[in-house]
């Protein structure tokens, strides 16, 4: 039987085991938005890990970061590092999301920021960001599936029926069972997806005589790759300043993810949670850039970077039947973010836009309802993004580099958050003004490739937009009694559970 | 200083040497014992003092 068949039987029992776990987080569903949305805030810490780890790594990690290290070598490392120490952050925002999430019953990050500047524009403002810059970072997820399925069965299937089976299923878990099945089906897909990687990674190095003989192989085939700035150019500060920086704030600009610290039932949880992802990431980014690298020495020459693991996995070294099960297991990865991605924006469409600006007095079941309809809709633009991208060649229609362009957009609500849980004289208009100058700079200069002194659009989205939070917010009146009511609570109870 | 004021502190520090020792002080050093180690070991060193602060946190009621 030909590979083709047996990749279409390795999908179906992914699809079939995915769907039975959904199927069972259904039966525990109840009524209400925060239920779908959020699991009502009662997930234990070994879940809540696992849904973390599969939301933030992605198709990025074994297509995207392995492309961009197969390219542009340890500067790649260096940068998904950097996000990984950005997480260093989550001891200050884990628990102040958490504890205002709980006390004041947040369903989105955006309608934490409207509550905390009084003002329904700020959420909105915050929401329109994520509905545009998320549509790029969804389609690279379905790019990734694309690539790999069409690599691994050597073009008998088409990019576009990888993205479709990608789009189906991500529709299908967010939208059985909302957080439940989104989160259960996640963990199922976290343990798979590092299992495979860390497995087919120890078949290449063994392949390649072991740990020293392929990092004796790197230094003496690819030395210019081990150093940055690398000696082709690939990497230069700026572009590292630019990729890292979007990076940096992920775990807070985000959407997808921040709404995530809502979700521990408990201090334990919570704890649980960061320290099962801080674990889990840094094991997976190390397998990811690995496994970039020995790329580099086993498929050279390849004229799109991001086809370095499909190719890798077609080689004879690797059987066949692990090479489909690595196939699945970066297809969990992709659809585990997407499907996490079309969750939070349709919650974000239903309680920022539609009941904050269009329909206050909507019901709660109505306003699920919307929500519910916003998944397909975001999907479908997310698919029609993927399908024109992955026509495109070089390193701006790259996976990662695509990827954290759209995290460049998302940092432009950073100092509204950063205000909103330190600084009480920051103000509404402060927040909105700098969220849209900073995202219209990023869009222009992202659109034009225009790159001033060098520099990336993020980083000049943000350099404007840090200032522009603050001089607004100084010439404008703040909500003072919400501020100290808000910051107040926080001080009190971050002082009773040790937090910092 | 608050132990928060330190927190952020170690925090820039950390950002600090990711851009200062790859990049200017082990910039053409073309090993992996080089920018690839120094960047593993940086983030064991974040992942691990990550650890040390919330180990510390303790159950409440919000």
């Amino acid at each position: 039987m030909s590979v083709t068949f047996w990749i279409g039987f390795g999908i179906a029992v992914y699809i079939a085991v995915g769907l039975g776990i959904a199927l069972m987080a259904r039966r525990q569903l109840g009524a209400g938005v925060s239920e779908f949305f959020l699991a009502n805030r009662k997930l234990g810490g070994f879940v809540s890990a696992l849904t973390y780890s599969a939301t933030t790594y992605s198709a990025f990690m074994m297509i995207g970061l392995a492309g961009l290290t197969y390219l542009t070598g340890v500067g790649a490392l260096g940068f998904e590092l950097t996000y990984l120490c950005g997480m260093f952050m989550m001891v200050f925002f884990l628990p102040r999301f958490w504890l205002v999430g709980k006390k004041y019953g947040y369903i989105s990050p955006m309608e934490l920021l409207s509550d905390r500047y009084q003002n329904k524009g700020v959420g909105a403002t915050a929401a329109i960001l994520a509905l545009v810059f998320l549509v790029p970072y969804g389609a690279v997820q379905l790019m990734g599936v694309g690539y790999l399925m069409n690599g691994i069965s050597g073009g008998e299937i088409p990019v576009v029926v990888g993205i479709i089976i990608a789009v189906v299923c991500a529709i299908a878990w967010s939208r059985i069972a909302g957080l439940r099945s989104v989160a259960w089906t996640d963990a199922f897909q976290a343990l798979l997806m590092i299992t495979v990687s860390a497995v087919v990674l120890g078949v290449v190095i063994n392949a390649l005589g072991g740990f020293g003989a392929f990092f004796g192989k790197l230094e003496s085939a690819v030395p210019g790759l081990l150093t940055v700035p690398t000696a082709k150019g690939s990497w230069n500060l700026n572009m590292f300043i630019g990729l890292a920086l979007p990076w940096l704030f992920f775990l807070i600009s985000n959407p997808q993810v921040s709404q995530r610290l809502f979700i521990p039932k408990s201090v334990t949880a919570m704890k649980q949670m960061l320290g099962g992802f801080l674990i889990f990431g840094f094991i997976y980014t190390l397998i990811s850039v690995l496994w970039g690298f020995g790329a580099t020495l086993l498929v050279p020459g390849l004229e799109n970077a991001d086809l370095a693991t499909p190719r890798l996995l077609s080689l004879t070294m690797i059987p066949t039947g692990l090479a489909i099960v690595v196939m699945i297991g970066i297809t969990a990865a992709a659809i585990s973010t997407i499907d996490s991605i079309l969750l939070t924006l349709s919650s974000v469409w239903a309680r920022d836009i539609h009941k904050g600006l269009i329909n206050p007095k909507v019901s709660e079941k109505g306003e699920l309802r919307v929500g519910q309809w916003v998944i397909p809709i975001m999907a479908i633009i997310a698919f029609v993004f993927a399908w024109w991208a992955a026509g495109k060649t070089g390193l701006d229609f790259m996976i990662a580099p695509l990827a954290s362009a759209a995290s460049a957009g998302l940092l432009m609500a950073v100092p509204t958050i950063f205000g909103a849980f330190f600084w009480k004289r920051g103000t509404a208009f402060g927040a909105i003004v700098s969220m849209i100058v900073g995202a219209i700079i990023v869009l222009v200069f992202q659109l034009t490739g225009c790159k001033p002194l060098g520099w990336w659009p993020g980083v000049w989205g943000f350099v404007v937009c840090v200032p522009l939070f603050v001089i607004v917010s100084l010439a404008t009146k703040p909500p003072r009694e919400k501020a100290e009511e808000f910051i107040g609570y926080l001080k009190g109870a971050l002082k009773k559970g040790r937090f910092i | 200083m608050t132990k928060s004021a330190w927190a952020w502190v170690w925090f820039g520090l950390l950002l600090a040497l990711d851009i200062a020792i790859p990049w200017f002080v082990l910039t053409h050093v073309e090993k992996m014992s080089a920018a690839f180690l120094f960047w593993t070991i940086w983030a064991a060193a974040a992942i691990a003092s990550a650890f040390i602060i919330f180990l510390k946190w303790r159950e409440v009621k919000p």
